[in-house]
């Protein structure tokens, strides 16, 4: 297996877990964010956008977070305050967002006749670091995305595990009523935690127009946001199973790519490997023993009136 | 009328109007004009009877598969799943039929056909309640999982054994006349299809409130604790469940292929999965409301590729539409289960009263 394929796997793993992470944190809060494609998509695309018309991709990235926060936004306030079944509303924000990214390209776009483009993220190699070999090239010649996840895994593991702000986002799902008697108020943390999956799904999402393809297409997630939903629950709710979630299905993925590249190896067809994060998924749910289930995940919480 | 179901039939109604206008505002941006617009998406609808034969040719498979989300549903399960189940019922409708059709009459290889996709959808469909019950698998991962793996075997399918003597397309022959579904109205595309949608509408109806196997979903699906304490064997209902979910799904890929396309492209319907969701949520999960809730998005997909064309506004006003419609769909449900409070709260206040 050559280092490129493992530095291509370690790209592609950022935005999973970017997505993953934030799934984590807001699942222990007891919600589930399945809009979480949806979430992807727009990200995906005001990413994209927002680098197109503005020439910046430091733009890109914050339209791509604000589009993220304001579509979690809409499914937080429909399945935290008012209540409602969080899978149902997940599917109708997903649907929504297919039509809104596809709707909005054409408006701002209209019909190009050459498909649009804008420079993806650049590969910052750190100096010295990647000069090391093997591990340099693997760790250190990764674009600015990838560098951010190496901080996110330990500090969000701290957050939830070693301070009261992670007992209380904990407690919250699994005991919102304790929670709320000691005066914290349930619904604005769950809301808070949707949020943050907002800003992060939607960073993924652009990763993925603006982070190497530097193109919009409105398939361009298929199915990436349910991925890492799935390694959420395959990482047992928690940041360093989440990580090592991501680099499974990261390896899977460029794997997949390298294959196609290749043109296939005639002895499995293609398709096997680009359906491999998936079969994976299934393969690692079944036999997955125990799961650390929170409790109320996905109760909405309603207090006694 | 009751007024549980005044509310539902109302804010169902407003919600639709609502999502309709916002999507209309989203024209503005196109500084096209809305009202312009949606009139020629009603008006078209009725300008023959090819195109009014449409929205019931396009209602065919969300019925299917919004009963088969609704199905899962009312066991408090989740199939996620329907998109790939589709695919799965598409890819055996167009083999089975493509090695029957020079071998028997046409009649004959319909039925060994259908009666085919139903079993193997149903085990696509039910694989995922057997690793539930057997393993306490997640079923909404696995189903939602079990898509793309349906659409890459149809993918791989298409590009080896089944694609097209010209070996151009990843498609397959067109399947000759006599494995047709018939037509039921001549001069439109409206097939027996809508037929059997309807049937399986009832059908399912009747499975879910007049029988044993119907209750004992509905028991799981209410309160799973009691219904284990009285005895249900809530894992056999699992598999159950999941098989006639999946085969529901699956026979919309029947009647798709055999009634409509009459060959298996690539990729093709790729939301019908999700409209069928949404559908389900319209009709709130009732069998015969999934029937007129599928018309309204065959409503909306027929009039809205008419209105894409000849107002030179992008089709993704469609999805566009169905989204806003799903989204203040589940606000009216909101809505409903308030009002509902206040009509109990103004009951007490009465009985008080006295």
């Amino acid at each position: 297996m050559s280092i490129g394929l493992l530095a291509r796997a370690l790209m592609m793993s950022t935005p999973l877990l970017y997505g993953s992470i934030s799934e984590v944190f807001a699942e222990r809060s007891g919600v589930m964010v399945t809009a979480i494609e949806g979430i992807f998509l727009i990200g995906a695309w005001a990413g994209f956008a927002g680098t197109y018309l503005s020439g910046s991709l430091f733009i890109g990235i914050l339209c791509a977070m604000l589009a993220g926060v304001l579509t979690a936004a809409l499914y937080g306030w429909i399945t935290i305050y008012l209540k409602q079944h969080q899978v149902v509303t997940g599917t109708a924000i997903n649907i929504l967002m297919l039509g809104f990214c596809a709707f909005f390209q054409r408006v701002i776009f209209g019909v190009p006749t050459i498909p649009l483009t804008v420079k993806p993220l650049p590969v910052i190699p750190i100096p010295f670091l990647s000069k090391i070999p093997w591990i340099g090239q693997l760790f250190f010649t990764q674009n600015i995305l990838t560098y951010l996840m190496y901080v996110i895994v330990p500090i969000s593991y701290f957050v939830l595990y070693k301070t009261s702000i992670g007992l209380t986002i904990r407690s919250t799902g699994e005991n919102p009523e304790a929670v709320d008697v000691a005066g914290i108020n349930v619904e604005k943390i769950r809301f808070s935690m949707v949020l943050i999956a907002g800003v992060m799904g939607g960073i993924a999402g652009a990763f993925y127009s603006i982070g190497y393809l530097g193109m919009f297409a409105t398939n361009i997630i298929g199915g990436r946001g349910w991925i890492a939903f799935a390694i959420c629950f395959l990482g047992n709710w928690n940041p360093k199973g989440a990580f090592i979630g991501t680099l499974i299905f990261g390896l899977a993925e460029a794997l997949a790519i390298y294959m196609q590249s290749i043109g296939g190896n005639g002895l499995f067809p293609n398709e096997l490997f680009i359906a491999l994060p998936y079969i994976l998924t299934i393969v690692l749910t079944i036999s997955r023993k125990s799961y650390n289930v929170p409790a109320k995940l996905g109760v909405p919480y309603k207090k006694e009136e | 009328m009751n007024e549980q179901f005044r509310d539902l039939l109302l804010t169902t109604l407003l919600a639709v109007l609502f999502g309709l206008i916002f999507s209309g505002l989203m024209l503005l941006f196109l500084d096209k004009n809305p009202i312009e617009a949606f009139g020629i998406l009603f008006s078209s609808l009725f300008r023959d009877k090819y195109t009014f034969g449409d929205i019931f040719v396009k209602a065919t498979p969300l019925i299917f598969t919004g009963l088969s989300f609704a199905f899962t549903y009312k066991a408090n399960l989740f199939n996620i799943g329907a998109q790939g189940q589709f695919y799965i019922g598409s890819v055996i409708s167009a083999a089975v039929s493509l090695s029957l059709q020079d071998e028997m009459p046409g009649a004959l290889a319909l039925i060994i056909v259908f009666i085919l996709t139903v079993i193997g959808g149903g085990i696509w469909g039910g694989f995922v309640g057997y690793v539930k019950a057997r393993f306490k698998t997640n079923e909404f991962l696995v189903s939602m999982m079990s898509t793309y793996v349906a659409l890459n075997i149809m993918d791989y399918l298409l590009r080896t054994v089944l694609k097209e003597t010209k070996g151009e397309y990843p498609q397959t022959d067109s399947l000759s006349k006599a494995v047709w579904l018939p037509k039921l109205v001549q001069g439109t595309r409206l097939h027996w299809g809508f037929v059997i949608a309807v049937a399986a509408a009832i059908g399912i109806w009747i499975l879910l409130y007049k029988t044993s196997l119907g209750f004992r979903i509905r028991a799981v699906g209410f309160n799973p604790e009691a219904a284990r304490m009285s005895g249900i064997n809530a894992k056999k209902l699992y598999i159950i469940t999941f098989f006639i979910s999946g085969a529901l799904a699956a026979v919309a890929g029947f009647t798709e292929v055999n009634g409509m396309q009459h060959m298996l492209v690539q990729g093709f319907n790729p939301n019908v999965g999700s409209e069928g969701l949404g559908i389900a949520i319209l009709a709130n999960a009732n069998p015969i409301g999934i029937i007129f809730a599928a018309i309204l998005f065959g409503i909306l997909r027929t009039g809205g590729l008419i209105m894409s064309q000849m107002a030179n506004v992008p089709s993704s006003i469609i999805e566009l539409m169905q989204g806003f419609v799903m989204i203040f769909v589940i606000l009216s449900y909101f809505v409903r289960s308030k009002l509902e409070i206040k009509r109990e709260k103004s009951k007490l206040q009465k009985v008080a009263g006295i």
